[in-house]
C-alpha cells in the first residue's frame, strides 16, 4: 500500500512554477530520495505533501489522508525534519522536545522525550540551552522532534546540510537505523551519495520529474554496460578474438586492460571469457564499469537542460 | 484536546519570556512609570495650573459632567473636585499597561517564530492556528491584566499616603471597576490579537509594533473625550464599552486566524 502518493501535484508561486504536474507513490517502508538543483521545487513538494502549504492544483494523499483535507489528522501521523530545524534558543532541548510533542494526542510525552533524548545521544545535554548546540547536536535534535511521536512517515529536507562530516555520518546512521524500523521516508538531498547509500529509489526533480527509480536501475538505462577484463598482456589476437564476436558493441584498449560493451553481460560475459582464454590471454580479474549516482544525476539533469533549451 | 494545546502555548511562551532580561523589564518598568507618571501630573497639574484653571469652561463642562455620575461630589470644594477629575482619568490612562504590553509580547511572539525558523515545525503538528493564536494571546495577556491590577493598587496606595484617601469614595466607583476587570481584560486581549495580526503581516517587531500600535489610539480617544468632557463613562456606558469590546475581541480571532497566512509565512520569512 502506498504511503505517499502524489497526483499531478503542482504549485505556483505568482508566476512562477515551483513544482509541475508531480505524480509518484512511496510504498510503505521505503526511502525514496529526493534529488534536484536548488530551487527544482525540493523543498516545496515536502511542504505540499506535509500539508504546510496547499497545492495550486493536484492532489496528494499521505499516510491514507488527504494534505489539503485532513491535516491535523494527517499531522498526528508525520514527522518532519526541515531545512533550517528551527529552535526556540533560549530554551533547554528537553523543554523544545516537550513543546512540540505537547501538541500530538495519546501518548506519553515524558516517556518519549527521554527515549529520543538518549537515542539521539543527547541525554547528557538535556537541560542545556539549544543555543548552546552545534549544528550537529540541533540536527539529531530535529530528528528526535520528527520522530518524538512515532509517525509512520517521515520528511527529512536535507538532514546533512551544513553538518562537518563526522555529524553528517551520525545522522545518516539514525537515519539507517530507521529504515530498520520500517518507516517510510522521503529524503530531500544534495547529496549523491548519501542517497545512493540510504534510499531504495530515487526521484529526480526539476520542476517536474525526470526520473523515479532504483539507482542501479538509472544507472542501466542511463549508461551502457561496459566489462573491464585485466589479463597478464594483451596482443594482436586477443583483440581480434575479442572483435570478432558478434554481440560485442564497442572494445576500447587501456594498457592491459580491454573495456568491453556488452548489451546483456550476465548472459553474454562467459563467452566473452572462453574466447579470451581460448586465444592465449590470461585473464587476471574481471570485473564490471560502475557508474556513480552523480554521473547518472549529471547525466538527467544535463539531458533535462538540453530538452528545456530545444523547446 | 484543545485546552492540552492551548496551555502547551501558554507554558512555552512564558517560559521564552522568562528567558530574557529584556522582556522582564519590559513587563515591570514599563508599567512602573506610566502609574508614577499619572500620580506625578495629579500631583504637579493643580500647582501648575492655578487657581484660574477652575474657571476654564472646558473644566466646568467636564466636572458637570463628573457631578451628574456623581452628584454627591458637589459638596466638595473646587480643587478637590478637581482632585477627583484627575485621579479619575486614571482608569482609562492605565489601559495604556496591557495595551503596551501586550502588543509588546505579541509582536516579539510571532516575529521570534519567524527569526528562529521554528514555525515550519510547529505547522508540522496538528496545532490548529486559532489555538497557537489564541495560546499566544493568553500569553501576553494574562500577565499584562495581572500588572495593570497590580498597577491599580499601586496607585491607590500612593493616592493615600499623598493624603487623597478621603477622596477615594469617588474615585474607586462601579465605572473605575468595571474598566478594571472587564475592558482591561478586553482592551488587553483586543490589543494582543492586533499584535498578532501586524506580526503576521510584518518582516520584523518594529514594523509589527507600527502596524499594532493604532489599537493606542482608541485608548487616547477616550481619555481625550472624558477629559474635554464630551461624554463621562457611566457604569452602563463602560459596561457596554467593555462588552462591546469582548465582541470585537471574538472577531478579531476569526480575523487574526485568516490573515495569518502560514503558506506566506513559511515560504516568504527568510
Amino acid at each position: 500500500m502506498p504511503m505517499i502518493e502524489a497526483h499531478q501535484l503542482t504549485k505556483r508561486f505568482g508566476e512562477r512554477t515551483a513544482v509541475e504536474a508531480l505524480t509518484l507513490e512511496v510504498e510503505e517502508g521505503e526511502i525514496l530520495g529526493l534529488l534536484g538543483p536548488n530551487g527544482a521545487g525540493k523543498t516545496t513538494t515536502i511542504r505540499m505533501l506535509t500539508g504546510i502549504i496547499a497545492p495550486t492544483s493536484g492532489y496528494a494523499v499521505v499516510a491514507g489522508r488527504r494534505t489539503d483535507r485532513d491535516v491535523e489528522e494527517l499531522h498526528e501521523l508525520i514527522g518532519l525534519l526541515p531545512e533550517a530545524p528551527g529552535f526556540y534558543e533560549r530554551l533547554s532541548a528537553q523543554r523544545n522536545l516537550e513543546y512540540f510533542a505537547g501538541f500530538y494526542s495519546n501518548f506519553d510525552v515524558r516517556a518519549q522525550v527521554d527515549k529520543y533524548l538518549k537515542l539521539m545521544g543527547l541525554w547528557e545535554r538535556r537541560s542545556d540551552r539549544v543555543g548552546t548546540f552545534s549544528k550537529g547536536m540541533k540536527q539529531r535534535l530535529a530528528l528526535a522532534r520528527a520522530l518524538v511521536h512515532e509517525p509512520k512517515v517521515l520528511f527529512l529536507d536535507e538532514p546533512t546540510a551544513g553538518l562537518d562530516p563526522e555529524a553528517a555520518r551520525e545522522v545518516r546512521e539514525l537515519i539507517s537505523q530507521l529504515r530498520e524500523g520500517g518507516r517510510t521516508i522521503l529524503l530531500s538531498t544534495h547529496n549523491l551519495s548519501e542517497a545512493e547509500e540510504l534510499c531504495d529509489r530515487i526521484a529526480v526533480l526539476r520542476t517536474r520529474l525526470i526520473a523515479l527509480e532504483a539507482p542501479e536501475d538509472l544507472c542501466r538505462r542511463l549508461f551502457r554496460r561496459r566489462v573491464v577484463v585485466r589479463l597478464e598482456s594483451v596482443d594482436s589476437a586477443i583483440i581480434e578474438a575479442v572483435k570478432g564476436l558478434d554481440f560485442v558493441e564497442s572494445l576500447e584498449r587501456d594498457g592491459d586492460r580491454l573495456i568491453v560493451e556488452l548489451a546483456d553481460p550476465e548472459r553474454e560475459r562467459p563467452e566473452l571469457i572462453r574466447r579470451l582464454v581460448e586465444a592465449g590471454g590470461r585473464v587476471l580479474e574481471v570485473s564490471e564499469e560502475r557508474h556513480s549516482l552523480e554521473e547518472v544525476y549529471l547525466s538527467l539533469v544535463r539531458e533535462e537542460e538540453g530538452e528545456k533549451e530545444r523547446r | 484536546m484543545t485546552r492540552r494545546r492551548v496551555l502547551n502555548v501558554l507554558r512555552k511562551e512564558w517560559a521564552v519570556m522568562a528567558t530574557s532580561l529584556n522582556n522582564t523589564l519590559f513587563v515591570t518598568l514599563l508599567p512602573l512609570l506610566i502609574t508614577a507618571q499619572a500620580l506625578l501630573f495629579v500631583w504637579l497639574i493643580p500647582g501648575f495650573a492655578g487657581e484660574s484653571v477652575l474657571e476654564s469652561p472646558l473644566l466646568q463642562g467636564a466636572l458637570e459632567k463628573l457631578r451628574m455620575a456623581l452628584p454627591s461630589l458637589a459638596k466638595l470644594p473646587a480643587e478637590e473636585q478637581f482632585q477627583v477629575f484627575l485621579l479619575s482619568q486614571f482608569n482609562f490612562y492605565l489601559l495604556l499597561i496591557p495595551v503596551m504590553i501586550a502588543i509588546g509580547f505579541a509582536t516579539f511572539s510571532i516575529v521570534e517564530e519567524k527569526q528562529t525558523r521554528t514555525l515550519e515545525p510547529l505547522l508540522a503538528t496538528p496545532v490548529r492556528t486559532w489555538e497557537l493564536l489564541f495560546g499566544k494571546a493568553l500569553s501576553g495577556a494574562i500577565p499584562a491584566l495581572f500588572i495593570t491590577w497590580t498597577c491599580a493598587g499601586i496607585f491607590l496606595l500612593a493616592a493615600v499616603g499623598l493624603g487623597w484617601g478621603p477622596l477615594l469614595e469617588f474615585i474607586l466607583t462601579p465605572s473605575w471597576l468595571i474598566t478594571l476587570f472587564l475592558l482591561t481584560p478586553a482592551v488587553a486581549l483586543l490589543s494582543f490579537l492586533l499584535g498578532v495580526v501586524g506580526s503576521s503581516r510584518a518582516a520584523d517587531p518594529k514594523s509589527a509594533q507600527n502596524i499594532a500600535v493604532v489599537v493606542v489610539l482608541p485608548v487616547l480617544a477616550l481619555i481625550g473625550a472624558q477629559v474635554a468632557g464630551l461624554v463621562w463613562f457611566t457604569p452602563p456606558l463602560t459596561l457596554a464599552l467593555a462588552l462591546g469590546i469582548g465582541v470585537i475581541d471574538l472577531l478579531m480571532l476569526g480575523v487574526a486566524v485568516r490573515l495569518f497566512r502560514r503558506e506566506t509565512i513559511v515560504v516568504g520569512w527568510r
